[in-house]
């Protein structure tokens, strides 16, 4: 390796470097479609005749198609210029955040707070978000030997291939940031409340060294971050942030050097307003996996798979995308859960396991946030069951997990008549039947399969080894003595966690690894946290905490430029 | 032109929509030249093209304000259907009451809807 090389190695890190070398970006894009074996070896298709593999052939090659043809870049069409008699009014601030969720309130109301003046232009009618638990460090409890040894675990968690300068910027500031969201979503009449280090009970020692948390829990359902944001808002309202509702952002402003200006949004009148943004724009307008061709192209794996949220079409990758800003590569992260159908204590406790038709499927200490893996073909669609007898309370009392007694499982039982608390009523799907087959037509299973895969379970548990999955003796218990109990599962998209090149002020970086001026990327808009197949449950609520993290971090950074 | 058929079911439900008009000013009447949509249900109450998808030759999407101006305020809606089991669809935690309406009731295809699948039981019938 020459001088030269070297010394760029110790300029730019190996993820920038792999993000800019495989990510999109316009730049990228248009290069590599410029010549038609490259362009094929970007779709993977070496083996195909480059004709029926390269970029269509429109005129400025804005869109290309994959293998298949169902995914192109049009998901990512090219803003129509919006002339300045089309803008009804022109407004100016020093910071406009677009999007108002878990990072873009706290960012608002971070920069106001450090001075600047803010809006905020939200999509939907109100500060939306979701999810209960967001956590960070707390440094004056955790050992600095420990803090490491947690980033190296996230690191690992993340196959290695994030960014670890951001794992450990939200390490170094997450407590600081959680307890300032707590205390100011309190200011402005929220519940929340700061569970601490008892809610992260497997990370309180990590490589035997001393750790404390913070944990702020915005619940119980139904109320959520959704309704914490909204509470955060008022505070921010307070503090002189002012909110645009119905107002989704369409298009940024940009002169000729590429700086970003300011955005243009429309209103819920239809007209567009022009906002000038003197210091930046932050966008944090969370992921795309609603927008379906996106999804297939970046993440194929949840192609099949239901979705969590509502709306969320990846509009600020399209925008930042067109100022210049890189996707990371294809292969994104997912994060896939359900919490909801029982008691979330329960959901990796290795009770048998059966796809959608009732078949045994895998060796059932896997997590309940990979087996989306298992399922992700359209017949299963991520549905499953875990299926247990009247014995589970003793027979599966020394599983790691807290199993909730029959009378607590009736809360999350739609057939059962007592008012339900805490949980989301539609969402719930716990049975109990007499009988095998009844239970099956309840968890809308083929009820012979689910008894010859029960009857072949009993077997294996008999014999004292699983000669079938190879799971340990010590979590076989049989499904014998009625009435029998499943809950009917069905892991669903709850976000995509990749995003798009940035620096640590969450500044976005263009195709040649420089800052964009004026444009900021945060939430799971902002990429290099994440880089394993799926979404790590290491940290009880670390996406979350790591948007109020680092929306805390980039409003007073933005703010004091 | 062929003549409409519509569902019993629809045609009482257009008669309760029509009815919630504010002023009733939309007196059904004949429909103008070929320019219906077979699928539309509100052609067969007079409705043209125009009055919903404007006069230009490039028809418009239809905005939700456009409903709104006939069928009235969208927090008079969510009063209205406030006692619809197991929940108000026309107030909720993801649009409150400003769900864009055209998500679920379709003038040109079959409604649908948006609360399922993601909302097990939510059974809406959605004219
Ligand atoms: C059901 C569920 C439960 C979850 N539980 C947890 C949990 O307990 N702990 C945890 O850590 N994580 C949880 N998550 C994940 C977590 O909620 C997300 O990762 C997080 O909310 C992402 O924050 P964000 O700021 O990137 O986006 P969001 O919080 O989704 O906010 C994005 C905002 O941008 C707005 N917007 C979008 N486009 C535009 C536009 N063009 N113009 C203006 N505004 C726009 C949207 O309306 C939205 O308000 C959960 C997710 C789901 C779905």
């Amino acid at each position: 390796m020459s001088q030269d090389h070297f010394q760029e190695d110790q300029e730019t890190d190996q993820y920038t470097k792999q993000t800019i070398e495989n990510g999109f970006s316009r730049r990228s894009f248009l290069s590599r479609a410029a010549g038609g074996a490259a362009a094929a070896g970007l779709f993977g298709l070496s083996s195909l005749p480059a004709a029926a593999a390269g970029p269509t052939k429109t005129k400025d090659l804005e869109f290309a198609t994959s293998t298949d043809g169902g995914a192109t870049l049009s998901f990512l069409p090219k803003p129509k210029p919006i002339r300045d008699r089309e803008i009804a009014e022109t407004l100016t601030f020093d910071v406009v955040v677009v999007g108002a969720g878990a990072s873009g309130v706290p960012a608002a109301l971070s920069a106001a707070e450090n001075g600047a003046k803010v809006a905020v232009i939200q999509k939907a009618p109100f500060a939306l978000s979701q999810g209960n638990t967001g956590s960070g460090v707390d440094l004056a409890t955790s050992e600095k030997a420990g803090i490491e040894a947690l980033v190296a675990r996230l690191i690992a968690d993340s196959n290695h291939r994030c960014n670890p300068k951001l794992i450990r910027q939200w390490a170094y500031h997450s407590g600081e940031a959680v307890r300032w969201v707590i205390d100011r979503a309190r200011q402005g009449g929220s519940p929340v409340v700061d569970q601490g280090s008892p809610a992260q009970r497997a990370i309180l020692k990590v490589n035997g060294y001393s750790m404390g948390y913070v944990t702020s829990f915005f619940g119980p359902k139904p109320y959520t971050t959704g309704d914490g944001m909204r509470h955060l808002a008022k505070t921010a309202e307070k503090a002189g942030v002012r909110f645009f509702y119905r107002t989704p952002a369409v298009q940024l402003v940009q002169n000729k050097a590429g700086e970003v200006l300011g955005v243009i949004a429309k209103g819920p009148n239809g007209k567009y307003t022009k906002f000038l943004a003197k210091k930046g724009v932050i966008l944090a307008t969370g992921d795309y996996q609603n927008n379906k061709a996106m999804s297939d192209y970046f993440v194929p794996d949840v192609k099949h798979l239901e979705r969590k949220q509502l709306d969320k079409t990846g509009d600020g990758f399209a925008l930042a995308y067109w100022a210049g800003g890189v996707i990371e590569p294809i292969g994104h992260t997912k994060m896939l859960h359900d919490f909801d159908a029982g008691p979330a204590s329960m959901c990796d406790m290795p009770f048998l396991a059966v796809d959608r038709k009732g078949r045994r499927f895998v060796n059932e200490t896997v997590e309940m946030s990979l087996l989306n893996n298992y399922l992700r073909d359209a017949e299963n669609a991520g549905h499953y069951s875990q299926i247990f007898d009247s014995n589970y309370m003793t027979q599966a009392a020394t599983w790691p997990g807290k199993l909730v007694p029959p009378e607590g499982l009736k809360n999350y039982m739609p057939d059962d008549p007592s008012p339900k608390k805490g949980v989301f009523e539609s969402q719930v799907n716990t049975h109990v039947a007499d009988t095998i087959e009844e239970l099956a037509r309840k968890l809308e299973a083929d009820p012979a399969i689910l008894v010859a895969t029960v009857k072949r379970y009993n077997e294996v548990v008999a014999s004292g080894k699983d000669s079938d999955f190879g799971k340990p003796a010590d979590r076989l218990i049989p499904v014998v003595k009625a009435p029998f109990y499943g809950i009917h599962r069905r892991v669903r998209v709850s976000a995509i966690c990749s995003g798009m090149l940035v620096d640590e002020n969450h500044q976005a970086l263009n195709a040649e690894g420089k800052p964009i001026k004026g444009l900021f990327l945060i939430g799971n808009l902002g990429g290099g946290f994440y880089g394993g197949v799926d979404y790590p449950l290491t940290v009880f609520g670390l996406s979350l905490g790591r948007c109020y993290t680092f929306g805390y971090l980039t409003g007073k950074h933005v703010a004091k430029l | 032109m062929k003549q409409m058929i519509v569902p019993k079911q629809a045609a009482a439900l257009l008669v309760l929509l029509l009815t919630a008009l504010p002023g009733g000013s939309l007196a059904a009447g004949p429909v103008v030249k070929g320019q219906v949509a077979r699928t539309s249900k509100h052609a067969t109450q007079g409705i043209t093209c125009a009055q919903c998808h404007g006069k230009a030759a490039k028809k418009s999407v239809v905005a939700m304000q456009q409903c709104l101006g006939c069928h009235g305020d969208t927090k008079e809606l969510a009063a209205r259907t406030a006692q619809v089991k197991p929940t108000n669809p026309h107030e909720n935690r993801h649009f409150g009451t400003e769900a864009d309406c055209n998500r679920c009731h379709h003038e040109h295809a079959t409604s649908e809807n948006l609360c399922l699948p993601c909302h097990l039981r939510f059974g809406f019938k959605v004219p």
